[in-house]
């Protein structure tokens, strides 16, 4: 019914999170099962006992971007900051090119900086509300992270902030490749940012979605598993360079990877109803694939937001099984990056993208007893597949659901 | 794009410091009502200013009936009171909508920022541990938007966006391509923001609250004045619509979004002068056909100064022909929710031929020398209405409507 839209490429990527700071290093320690927990040093450790966390180790924005001041953003926005220099990078769309033409942003984040948010707050009513400070007060909107990045890197075009909880990263991908598709845009940044602070791990942490050491030494994640009993926070920023295909093709760009199709929709049941169906992840899967032009049998990998959590995983697999089947190959990442929130859905994106170009699909660690409810194949190993299309999917516990199709 | 389904405005619910439901928010601004008072919200009694924009006599339970108003807070309140005056005013009962085709995009500044308040008030008074899961569960900003449609049941494309002061445009934006593309039939998209100490806090410290009124493009204008509240618009497929005889107040025609990349706060002017263009050339219109134009219009100096060479920069010597007025002079600047409001202005002005004032205009001011629509609403046709809309992060929106004609 679309005969009118552009195609949509990705011809850069760039990301930064516990398991590296590049594509490939990244999807080579997810290959590993690398799962680099570890008490938190962003905040007192003691003010959530026992939990883990899986943070940018040593994470310094200066190294990453010279020739600015890095001071008056915060750590989402420096982690935005570097996933969006990275990715331009990568694509090389230069600093001489941006400035003769015009680049979008959509960034996808939870939460932006809910430390800044906090933390000024608290200053007000400590200090008295005449000794806050006017910067940070710039830093409490909800877009700062955008607006911070934008500034930055002149991206002068569509800025918009995308906020889906857990899926946002990968709605900011979705909506990103429409604007393009639909010649809202030419080229864009699309991805997602999150950071670990005191605020956010502590609201997870009281509200009990978090994994507990449960009788053993450490905590576990194990998405899929039969006992899994939570998840492990995480960080970062990862984000694609998305463009129309004349535009990469008129500036000679290597094409990684091209977005077919995106699906979203929303379970208005998901809060009351711990049981409630998968219909409306499904009808989000369906969607993307049909928008994607393709056949649920043409899916040949699938990477899913599963994280550990009891409720969110088996609705999470129950929607995946009943659109593409129980035997496509399917992943999750997060018992390694952690649940980086904003971040996850591109973090999950570019893990695809990998695995259909380097036909290896991951394998999800700590899985040791798949959940016998859950009909997929899911395996604790690192595998070879052979996929020409994959299917990105995402939930959040209050019901957005979110997916989308990429081709090698 | 002549093929593409046609977005029209059919229902709009409206939460506002002048009055709750849309027709008594539209006779209250083209009578020039004010809503702004002195701050009840929290105790203003450590800032040099004392007012706000706040709703009274709300009372969310009305509103609700699948949730319950103990277990979401303010700024989702208003939105589902906003969302379900829409629908009734749209006529869309319980069942009249396909729960898969009908989505929920809404653009906010704090999300809900009296959440972090209360985390905050619970962790300076060293009472950590009576932190519970509501703060996961109500704080994200994205649950304004979950909680409508859990309210509401449906289940269509589901989002916030939180781009600051032009959320509401940007989220009208998202809505008008997902009907136009075929995700959806109906959007309910608008924006809500509810009072908050920190936004308070923070144009205090700019020193950006003006201390009595907001008399935006006057001479001696003295700033800002944050409000609160919520606007949805329905938006639905034009045939859709004509099929079930629906009564339209305006079709959505177009749309611009662009980026200053200069600043945080302070506007540059080239970046809004681009998104007024954009929007024209997307609805296929001349400067000279706009016939009103609802500005950003804050009340501070140098957005009023600047948004006034962004007008002159996009529209040439029309601009000193189009009305152009500011409703924050009534309601104070509702964050998020501004602009959502002031598209339903919009939508209004072009069914009804009707341009709501600029009140407290008293003295010229040689740097905004435009047709503010000083103190009094004025009868004009209008064809074409044009939303404008800027933010924190260097954030312009212009949203555009036409006239319906059946």
């Amino acid at each position: 019914m679309t005969t009118d839209r552009r195609s949509v490429v990705v011809t850069g990527r760039g990301a930064i999170c516990a398991m590296g700071d590049r594509p490939a290093g990244i999807f080579d320690a997810l290959c590993e099962g690398r799962a680099p927990f570890a008490a938190p040093t962003l905040f007192a450790p003691d003010l959530t006992p026992g939990i883990e966390v899986a943070e940018v180790p040593r994470f310094a924005a200066d190294t990453y971007v010279q020739g600015g001041n890095i001071r008056p953003l915060d750590r989402t926005g420096r982690l935005a900051l570097v996933g969006v220099e990275l990715a331009l990078a990568d694509s090389g769309w230069s600093a001489d090119r941006r400035t003769d033409h015009v680049l979008g942003l959509v960034l996808g984040t939870m939460f932006c900086s809910v430390k800044t948010i906090g933390e000024f707050d608290r200053r007000a009513l400590q200090a008295g509300p005449g000794y806050v400070s006017p910067m940070d007060f710039s830093n409490t909107v909800l877009n700062a992270a955008a607006g911070q990045v934008a500034i930055w890197q002149k991206l002068r075009g569509v800025n918009s902030t995308i906020a889906t909880g857990s899926t946002s990263g990968l709605h900011a991908i979705g909506y990103g490749a429409q604007l393009i598709q639909r010649g809202r845009a030419d080229a864009l940044l699309a991805g997602g940012a999150e950071e670990i602070c005191y605020e956010s791990c502590y609201g997870f942490y009281r509200a009990g979605r978090l994994a507990s050491v449960n009788g053993e030494a450490k905590p576990r994640v194990a998405p899929f598993d039969a006992h899994r009993n939570g998840t492990l926070m995480g960080e970062g920023a990862a984000f694609l360079v998305l463009e129309s295909e004349e535009s990469a093709r008129a500036r000679h760009a290597t094409v990684l990877a091209r977005v077919l199709g995106f699906g979203s929709s929303y379970d208005p049941d998901a809060r009351d109803s711990p049981t409630a169906p998968a219909g409306a992840l499904a009808a989000a899967i369906r969607r993307a694939i049909a928008d994607a032009g393709v056949t649920p049998e043409q899916i040949g990998a699938v990477v899913s937001s599963a994280s550990g959590s009891p409720r969110l995983d088996a609705r999470e697999a129950a929607g995946i099984a009943s659109v593409v089947g129980p035997s496509v190959p399917v992943t999750a990442i997060k018992s390694m990056t952690g649940e980086a929130l904003g971040a996850s859905g591109a973090l999950q994106a570019l893990t695809a993208i990998e695995a259909l170009r380097s036909g290896t699909l991951p394998g999800v660690a700590g899985l040791t007893q798949l959940d016998p409810t859950i009909s997929l194949n899911v395996t604790a190993g690192t595998r070879a597949v052979s996929a020409t299309h994959a299917l990105v999917t995402a939930v959040t516990p209050e019901g957005n659901c979110c997916a989308v199709v990429l081709a090698g | 794009m002549s093929s593409r389904p046609r977005v029209v405005v059919t229902g709009i619910g409206a939460v506002t410091s002048v009055g709750i439901g849309v027709d008594v928010f539209w006779r209250a601004i083209l009578s020039g009502a004010c809503g702004i008072g002195t701050v009840e919200s929290f105790d203003t009694a450590a800032y040099s200013v004392h007012i706000g924009g706040e709703v009274k006599q709300f009372e969310p339970r009305t509103f609700m009936e699948r949730l319950r108003p103990g277990e979401i807070a303010r700024a989702s309140q208003l939105a589902i009171a906003a969302a379900r005056l829409a629908l009734q005013d749209a006529a869309l009962g319980a069942g009249a909508l396909d729960p898969f085709a009908s989505g929920v995009s809404i653009g906010t500044t704090s999300g809900e920022p009296t959440m972090i308040e209360q985390f905050n008030d619970k962790e300076t008074a060293g009472q950590r541990e009576r932190i519970g899961p509501e703060f996961i569960e109500q704080y994200p900003c994205h649950v304004i938007a979950a909680h409508v449609a859990s309210e509401l049941g449906l289940a269509g494309p589901n989002l916030v966006i939180p781009t600051a002061c032009a959320a509401g445009n940007y989220a009208l934006a998202y809505a008008s391509d997902a009907i136009r593309h075929g995700e959806a039939d109906v959007m309910l998209a608008g924006g809500a923001d509810a009072f908050s100490r920190i936004t308070y806090t923070g144009f205090a410290r700019l020193g950006a609250i003006a201390p009595a009124r907001c008399q935006p493009f006057d001479k001696h204008r003295k700033g800002m004045v944050p409000g609160e509240g919520a606007a949805i618009l329905v938006l639905e497929r034009r045939d859709r619509a004509m099929e079930r005889g629906a009564r339209v107040y305006a079709e959505l025609v177009g749309y611009g979004l662009t980026c200053d990349a200069n600043h945080m706060t302070a506007p540059q002017g080239d970046g809004a002068a681009r998104a007024m263009r954009m929007a024209m050339a997307d609805a296929g219109v001349r400067p000279d056909e706009i016939g009103y134009i609802s500005a950003h219009g804050t009340g501070t100096l140098i957005n009023d100064r600047i948004e006034t060479a962004a007008v002159k920069q996009a529209f040439g010597d029309a601009a000193y022909a189009v009305p152009m007025s500011s409703i924050k002079s009534m309601l104070g600047h509702t964050m998020g929710a501004a602009s959502a409001i002031e598209a339903a202005a919009c939508a209004l002005a072009v069914r009804d031929d009707r341009i709501p004032p600029t009140i407290n205009y008293e003295t010229a001011d040689p740097e905004c020398d435009l047709d503010y629509v000083p103190n009094a609403a004025r009868r004009v046709p209008v064809e074409l209405s044009m939303n404008n809309a800027y933010a924190f992060g260097g954030n312009n929106a212009s949203v555009i409507f036409r006239k319906h004609h059946a």
